[in-house]
């Protein structure tokens, strides 16, 4: 595919009849554990259209990330179907950049090879010149500077995010499931994290599919949300956030638009989660 | 049962005190060897009369061929032993199908099979360095195994993800994640690899420390049997130690923990 430093990508001209990015139809998902069947997802529907940035939101153990493994492939739906771009998803799904809550950057490789590594593979190799220029400004982008040598042993919790973050953009798979990926990052951390987020898949017009039981974050980035209620999860409420793009993520939560979405969301997370309590 | 703490030692008053024990040990051999006779004992002048004759000699060339046999046996079987025991190990089935085969040959104690290796590769160094090779891969094997199950899937998985063929989450992620237990396995090899060169080499050779040592012995030459197993003592230590160097090196990421 894009072989150099084109972050950019061309805008595709919106076709109603094109297939969305990722369609959710009526995909369940149970597990078996210990002798009993585990309701993870009920039937849900959900579909993302390219270039739109969803983010799901929901008490933990609500199937959220269930959603995720079923569209990168590692897990299969119980029912329903999982289509990628109308195919239906099988094996691996290798359009999707997955960042995991788990952290999975490679002990034995420093910051930068870490971040590097999406580029040596034969399906998009690039030259060793090539692949220097874009994680220097890969490492420069998420802020690692003079930590590029460093392994991860070496480097804080945070950090080690923002190598994970930095190996996953770096290739610009055209499609980003993300796993609460700030979850363990201090706030400060957290906004710079997010206001970078929004820039490259904004830049590089990524699709993201973006779990997190943080409501402000959801807001602040995403075009979408989708408020999932406790287990076995179905989607309880789908908002579109008409807030402006590019958003400031620094102050974009002082808005009174953004109160009112906060409010009103916030309102259906609760409600499922007194409900959760109950059940 | 008056002391009922023990104070930590170290440093150099520890090192002074084992210079002395040591010294009493020579003194006590070198008198029990002028006192009684010393045909069988020997005494440690004696020894260290032979071991500047051998240094002048052809100490040389023993060692080069002893230590030649473990560097060439150890490389071969512990590339061998890394490699099959990581596929194996990868691989559920090929796993299950063929460790317990490998598990199986183990059990047949490599030194019988010393004859028949002298048989078909004859006394020169050839035999000796399959002998030494072999003792190498299975140790290896079994721990490149283990370490090939033990792979975090969560990496590998994430590798296919960005677009990995098989070979290469083998190259970038099974081997690295590994390569701990394949240093460990090596580090164990190593004192087993001088066993099985310098046994083969008193069975059938021409030179090498062992077959120095066997001649010395077939002449009661208890002189030469006590220098040549002081030299195999250092020569044991060195290779240790340079396992550890390797190790420190190999796995220099893991420093950082801690």
């Amino acid at each position: 595919m894009r072989t150099d430093s084109a972050l950019q990508r061309p805008p595709s001209a919106t076709n109603a009849s094109a297939p969305a990015r990722i369609e959710l139809r009526g995909a369940a998902k149970r597990f078996a554990a210990h002798g009993a069947e585990i309701q993870a997802l009920s039937a849900i529907d959900l579909s993302v259209q390219p270039h739109e940035f969803v983010a799901l939101v929901g008490p933990s153990g609500c199937g959220k990330s269930t959603v995720l493994n079923l569209v990168a492939g590692l897990l299969n739906p119980s029912e329903g179907a999982v289509l990628y771009s109308g195919k239906p998803v099988a094996g691996l799904n290798r359009s999707v950049g997955y960042m995991t809550q788990k952290d999975t950057v490679l002990p034995w490789r420093t910051a930068e090879s870490n971040v590097g590594i999406a580029l040596e593979l034969k399906c998009r190799r690039v030259t060793a010149q090539a692949r220097k220029d874009r994680v220097a400004r890969m490492i420069d982008l998420v802020g690692l500077n003079g930590f590029e040598k460093h392994f991860p042993a070496e480097l804080s919790g945070g950090m080690r995010k923002r190598v994970a973050l930095a190996r996953t953009l770096i290739y610009e798979p055209e499609t980003l499931l993300m796993d609460e990926p700030f979850g363990a990052l201090d706030a400060q951390l957290k906004l710079l994290m997010q206001d970078q987020l929004q820039t490259l898949t904004q830049m590089a017009r990524m699709t993201v599919l973006f779990v997190t039981h943080d409501l402000a974050e959801a807001i602040a980035l995403a075009d979408r949300v989708v408020v999932f209620s406790p287990r076995p999860g179905r989607i309880r409420t789908v908002r579109t956030v008409d807030l402006p793009r590019p958003r400031d993520i620094f102050n974009v939560r002082f808005s009174t638009a953004f109160a009112r979405l906060h409010e009103e969301l916030w309102n259906e997370l609760k409600d499922g989660i007194a409900l959760g309590t109950n059940v | 049962m008056t002391r009922k703490t023990w104070r930590p030692v170290g440093g150099r008053g520890l090192l002074a005190w084992q210079a002395v024990v040591l010294l009493l040990l020579f003194a006590a051999w070198e008198l029990a060897a002028r006192y009684w006779d010393p045909t069988w004992t020997s005494s440690p002048l004696r020894v260290v009369e032979r071991l500047i004759d051998l240094l002048k000699g052809d100490l040389y060339r023993h060692l080069a061929v002893t230590f030649g046999e473990i560097a060439a046996g150890v490389l071969i079987g512990g590339f061998l032993g890394s490699i099959t025991g990581l596929w194996l190990g990868a691989s559920r089935f090929l796993g299950v199908l063929l460790r317990p085969m490998v598990v199986t040959l183990y059990n047949v104690p490599l030194v019988t099979l010393a004859p028949l290796f002298i048989v078909w590769f004859g006394f020169g160094m050839e035999s000796k360095v399959v002998l030494v090779a072999i003792s190498a891969f299975f140790v290896v094997f079994f721990n490149a195994f283990s370490g090939a199950q033990k792979v975090d899937q969560d990496l590998l998985q994430n590798l296919h993800l960005m677009g990995a063929n098989r070979l290469e989450t083998f190259v970038r992620v099974v081997v690295p994640a590994s390569m701990a237990w394949i240093v460990a396995g090596l580090k164990i090899a190593l004192p087993y690899a001088l066993v099985a060169a310098t046994t083969g080499e008193m069975l059938a050779a021409r030179d090498g420390l062992g077959s120095l040592l066997a001649k010395a012995a077939a002449r009661f030459d208890m002189t030469g049997v006590y220098s040549v197993l002081l030299i195999l003592m250092l020569v044991g230590m060195s290779i240790a130690n340079a396992a550890v160097r390797v190790e420190n090196y190999l796995l220099r990421w893991r420093r950082a923990n801690g």
